[in-house]
């Protein structure tokens, strides 16, 4: 077995093959450290913004989190503690970087071919190497002439000291809202450059007492009970988020206030006020953006940037901000329509060639005629309202039944049929064109072509249902 | 000017960007400027700066409005080179020491009503009144005010200055016009009756309310300095004919309103206009400062400072 990417996705994979009495596989991690996400993204303020007890495993529940809404470090802490609790250290191969992946038909077996020619096999592969953790700078003219400081918010540099230095913030979305306020603190000026305005709601974050953390290691059912309680309440706002109902008017509505609460000039509050409907992208969170854009030492610009240039950043209205450092919080490299690296399946075929005009997967974990794949955070997996590991623990244990499968009955070949696969994603994109994601806005969600690969238009229990039987019948087998 | 494809006029925008870094402010030739004209031309310079930020708060409401993505982010420059060309104009103001101290110069108090109603109720507009507007407002300024200034300011640095900022109206112009048209063509876009009826809007009516008697007051400034009318009647000429131009800019009903209101404003002679206008405008004198709430943050943002 192979697995590529030691991110929640790749590691959880290991723990449930391990649990299911499977052993004999390894973790193919292009890094020197496990982690992914939250090994990347150690920007100060960085955190998660779906609760801990819910951005966790149920398999491995915690009951240590500090706070409601724990900061990278601790989750980083807690994917640490999961490789030493399931012994997953001998798996994994550190500084492989996968470059192709090849299946043998007559074989049945993948090989994965790393940037120093290394090869490794197995009888089924998880592509688990994430969806965000290609990290991008945006297009801007004149970005190599800057000869101040770079930084990417998910490749943070420990080393560079923010005291007295006048810093730029490219980028106000889920990594740039968490980083600004902590820049604030530190730096002598922070100037930050929005194109769009998001939605930005209040975020219940507080530090947990220690009669809850003692409750939850004493009896681990009430911290079941409230996970199941987090649960329902983020599936519930499904209804404001993904559809446009009279919800979303009221999730708006409650976004509107904060920002009225927190921002008293007109303008301001007009400059932060989105323009599409809430849902279309990221929804954020965040109790302290706001104020701290309205500190003595903070501006936010809204002006289109013209250019980069030596020292700093021109915009539309003339003037040229001059600063020592640029932060740029502007998101990663998400393929819609093409494979982080050549995936070559049966005869010939390239998965990257035929995905061009977008995405597409059955239950966005196989793909036709690239059997004995499993993929994580496949076309159509994201969720907009929830934790992406409620929807991650569906698709390995749908993952485990394949393999378990496959060595069960020796198979070569497990292969979803072309004519299952189509229908589903009929259905699929017949029930996103309702949704508020595909109503208009531009965001990483969607395809140039506004085609939208990236979502799953639903409550998480229905992808828990969609994922929960593994129908042979949708299968070839050899 | 045949329609325009505003896709590839956003790129055009994009790619012919300016700074007022690009200008060198202390270059020779500021005392080219006569002690005779000095204080007329403070007087013009602090009118044309406040049309310039004026015209930019008006570009950020259609923005808000604008019917299509590509149309929204040209607005969404324009709001930000109109802010430039303001910009610029007070870096001239502060080159020829017309600058108490570093302050902005004061909004006339007719200045400051529009203001005031702009940052109430732009955003409220339907994109097609402003859309109208706006066009006449620039060609006034293009095709009169900024040739007159340039005739009769010899400073090389204001030239300069000017050549970009005329460059960026020709673009402005160019989409304005393009927009009216598509606003005209009727059966696609909006019925006639439809789009006249902000009229009674009592929220665009205390906009014209505040409009009217600031036009006619920098109508006298600018004639004050010695612009001759022609050149107003000329512009206005112009803003009829290609505004006119089309079957569906002639059908575009604001442009037939603004056409007329323009007609009125330049022909002193109109005393059935002028009268009450004038009288307005006396009137608009007597408000105390005091009664004005505080002006907008947006204000604020203005600057003659190349770097920040
Ligand atoms: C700042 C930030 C905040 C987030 N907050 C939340 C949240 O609050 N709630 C939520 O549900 N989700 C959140 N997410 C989404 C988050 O990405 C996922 O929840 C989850 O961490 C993804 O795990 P993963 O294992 O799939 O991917 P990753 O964590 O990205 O791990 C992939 C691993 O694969 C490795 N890899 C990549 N390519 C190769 C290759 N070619 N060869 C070998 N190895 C490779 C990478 O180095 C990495 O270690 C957030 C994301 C970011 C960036
Ligand atoms: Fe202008
Ligand atoms: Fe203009």
């Amino acid at each position: 077995m192979l697995i590529v990417g030691a991110g929640f996705a790749g590691l959880g994979m290991a723990i449930r093959l391990k649990q299911a009495g499977i052993d004999d596989f390894v973790i193919l991690e292009r890094a020197n450290a496990v982690g992914g996400t939250w090994r990347d993204n150690q920007y100060p303020g960085a955190a998660c913004d779906i609760p801990s007890n819910l951005y966790s495993y149920s398999f491995a529940p915690n009951p240590n989190w500090s706070r409601s809404f724990s900061g990278s470090e601790e989750i980083l802490g807690y994917i640490h503690h999961l490789v030493a609790e399931f012994k997953l250290e001998s798996h994994i191969r550190f500084e492989k970087n996968v470059e192709d992946l090849s299946f043998d038909e007559k074989k049945g077996v993948w090989t994965a071919t790393t940037d120093k020619g290394e090869k490794f096999a197995g009888r089924a592969a998880v592509m688990a190497q994430g969806p965000l953790s290609n990290c991008s700078f945006p297009a801007i003219t004149g970005i190599e002439d800057f000869k101040g400081h770079k930084i990417h918010s998910a490749r943070w540099d420990h080393d560079y000291d923010f005291a007295d230095k006048k810093v730029a913030v490219i980028g106000t979305g889920a990594s740039g809202i968490q980083i600004i306020p902590e820049l604030v603190k530190q730096a002598k000026h922070v100037k930050v450059f929005q194109r769009t305005p998001g939605w930005v709601m209040p975020r219940p974050d507080f530090a947990t007492p220690q009669w809850n953390k003692k409750l939850f290691e004493k009896l681990p059912a009430s911290q079941q009970a409230m996970r199941n309680l987090l649960y329902w309440t983020h599936e519930s706002m499904a209804l404001a988020v993904i559809w446009n109902s009279p919800l979303t008017r009221v999730a708006e509505r409650v976004a509107r206030l904060h920002l009225r609460r927190q921002v008293k000039d007109r303008w301001l509050r007009r400059q932060l006020t989105p323009d599409f409907t809430i849902g279309c992208k990221r929804v954020l969170v965040s109790n302290d953006y706001y104020p701290a854009l309205q500190k003595d030492n903070a501006k936010l610009i809204t002006w289109p940037i013209a250019r980069i240039s030596e020292k700093g950043i021109r915009t539309v209205e003339g003037i040229e901000h001059q600063v020592d450092c640029i932060v740029f919080a502007t998101g990663f490299d998400v393929s819609h329509s093409g494979t982080p690296f050549p995936v070559k399946g049966r005869k010939g075929r390239v998965l990257g060639d035929e995905w061009q005009g977008g995405a597409q997967a059955y239950k966005s974990i196989n793909v036709s005629g690239y059997p004995n794949l499993y993929m994580t955070f496949g076309p159509n997996s994201g969720p907009g309202h929830n934790s992406a590991l409620v929807y991650m623990e569906s698709q390995l244990d749908y993952a485990v039944k394949g393999v378990q499968k496959i060595l069960q009955e020796d198979l070569k070949v497990l292969d979803v049929k072309e004519s299952v696969q189509r229908k589903h994603n009929k259905a699929m994109q017949k029930r996103l064109a309702k949704t508020n994601w595909n109503s208009g806005c531009k965001s990483w969600y969607l395809t140039e072509d506004g085609f939208n690969a990236t979502m799953y238009p639903g409550f998480a229990t229905q992808y828990a249902a969609q994922m929960a039987d593994f129908e042979e019948n949708d299968y070839e087998t050899a | 000017m045949a329609s325009i494809d505003l896709d590839k006029m956003l790129a055009k925008i994009k790619s012919t960007q300016w700074a007022l870094s690009d200008i060198d402010w202390d270059a020779p030739g500021a005392e080219l400027i006569t002690e005779e004209q000095w204080p007329k031309l403070k007087d013009f310079m602090a009118d044309l700066m406040w049309i310039e930020h004026v015209g930019a708060r008006a570009f950020a409401a259609m923005a808000k409005k604008a019917p299509t993505d590509t149309l929204r982010e040209i607005y969404t420059y324009f709001h930000a080179e109109e802010q430039r060309h303001a910009n610029a104009e007070m870096a001239l103001m502060k080159r020829w020491g017309m600058l108490e101290g570093d302050e902005i110069p004061e909004p006339n108090i007719n200045l400051r009503l529009v203001i005031e109603w702009l940052d109430r109720y732009s955003d409220e507009m339907p994109v097609y009144v402003l859309g109208t507007v706006v066009p006449m407002l620039e060609i006034a300024l293009d095709g009169a005010l900024c040739t007159f200034l340039l005739e009769t300011v010899k400073d090389p640095v204001c030239h300069q200055a000017f050549e970009k900022i005329n460059d960026d109206e020709s673009r402005h112009l160019g989409v304005g016009f393009s927009v009216m048209e598509m606003q005209g063509r009727g059966k696609t876009f909006i019925g006639a009756a439809k789009m006249l009826a902000p009229l009674l809007d009592p929220r665009l009516m205390l906009g014209i309310a505040s409009y009217v008697p600031l036009l006619n007051k920098m109508r006298d400034n600018i004639i004050t300095m010695g612009l001759p009318e022609e050149r107003l009647y000329a512009a206005m000429a112009k803003f009829e004919k290609i505004g006119g131009r089309t079957e569906d800019g002639r059908r575009n009903p604001w442009f037939q309103v603004i056409r007329q209101h323009a007609r009125f404003v330049v022909d002193r002679n109109n005393r059935a206009y002028h009268l009450p206008v004038d009288g307005m405008v006396k009137l608009t004198g007597l408000i105390p400062r005091r009664a004005l709430p505080a002006v907008p943050s947006w204000v604020k943002e203005l600057t003659y400072q190349p770097t920040a």
